[in-house]
């Protein structure tokens, strides 16, 4: 499991990460919170549902993230 | 046929089922979009990868959708299940094709080289771009597969857009 970054980071004095690797698109970050957002404030299972399946699935991927 | 019971089938399928959630919908088109809408990456590559992805979850929905201007034959879509062994893929075609070849289901074996050579091409904006868009259409493949989306064959003027349709 590799969790070393392999892009740089679009932010000046900032490591790169997920946000700061994809500051390099700004318009589809944006874009992505908002879809996330909706995710995580919206919908019928209640946020420890989700977050179960959210750290569920992050084991079964071996997603150290 | 999906196995939701009050989805329909318009406008597009995709929509049909996404569309329950018109919220999630909007958000999703406005996401996913943006790759064809804002040209984010040249339209081509991200033919070719979408296409390599579907092939490798075989799923027919996703393959049934064809991206009428982005330049890619009949003949190159065929290549795509042996491109290895097909001349006829740029060099940075075949650096996006080698990550997503792994991005479904080998993503932990991506090497630094590969991603090397996706960013000697590519500037790193677009390389960003075009690996979130390789794991979007591993994303949207997986959701077709799960929420039962019919194939609907169809040549499009682009797979999704902000302000239009999501196939």
């Amino acid at each position: 499991m590799s969790t070393t970054p392999r892009f740089t980071s679009a932010v000046t004095d900032q490591p790169p990460d997920f946000s700061t690797v994809l500051q390099h698109q700004p318009a589809l970050l944006a874009a992505f919170w908002r879809l996330y957002g909706i995710f995580w404030s919206q919908g019928a299972l209640d946020h420890r549902a989700k977050e179960v399946a959210r750290i569920r699935n992050a084991r079964v991927t071996n997603c150290g993230f | 046929m999906t196995w939701l019971r009050s989805a329909s089938d318009t406008p597009t399928p995709f929509e049909g089922v996404l569309g329950l959630r018109p919220e999630l919908l909007a958000a999703y088109r406005d996401f996913y979009g943006r790759l064809w809408d804002d040209r984010l990456v040249a339209p081509r590559l991200l033919e070719l990868c979408r296409l390599r992805v579907a092939l490798l979850h075989d799923c027919q929905a996703e393959l049934a959708v064809r991206h009428e201007t982005a330049g890619v034959a009949a003949e190159e879509v065929a290549a795509l299940e042996q491109w290895q062994r097909n001349d006829c893929f740029t060099p940075v075609e075949r650096a996006a094709l080698a990550i997503a070849d792994k991005m479904p289901w080998r993503q932990h074996e991506i090497s630094d080289v590969e991603v090397a050579a996706l960013r000697r091409h590519l500037p790193e904006a677009e390389a960003v771009a075009l690996v979130l868009a390789i794991g979007l259409f591993d994303s949207h493949c997986r959701l077709r597969t799960v929420l039962g989306i019919e194939p609907r064959r169809q040549t499009v003027a682009a797979p999704a857009s902000k302000r239009g349709r999501l196939y």
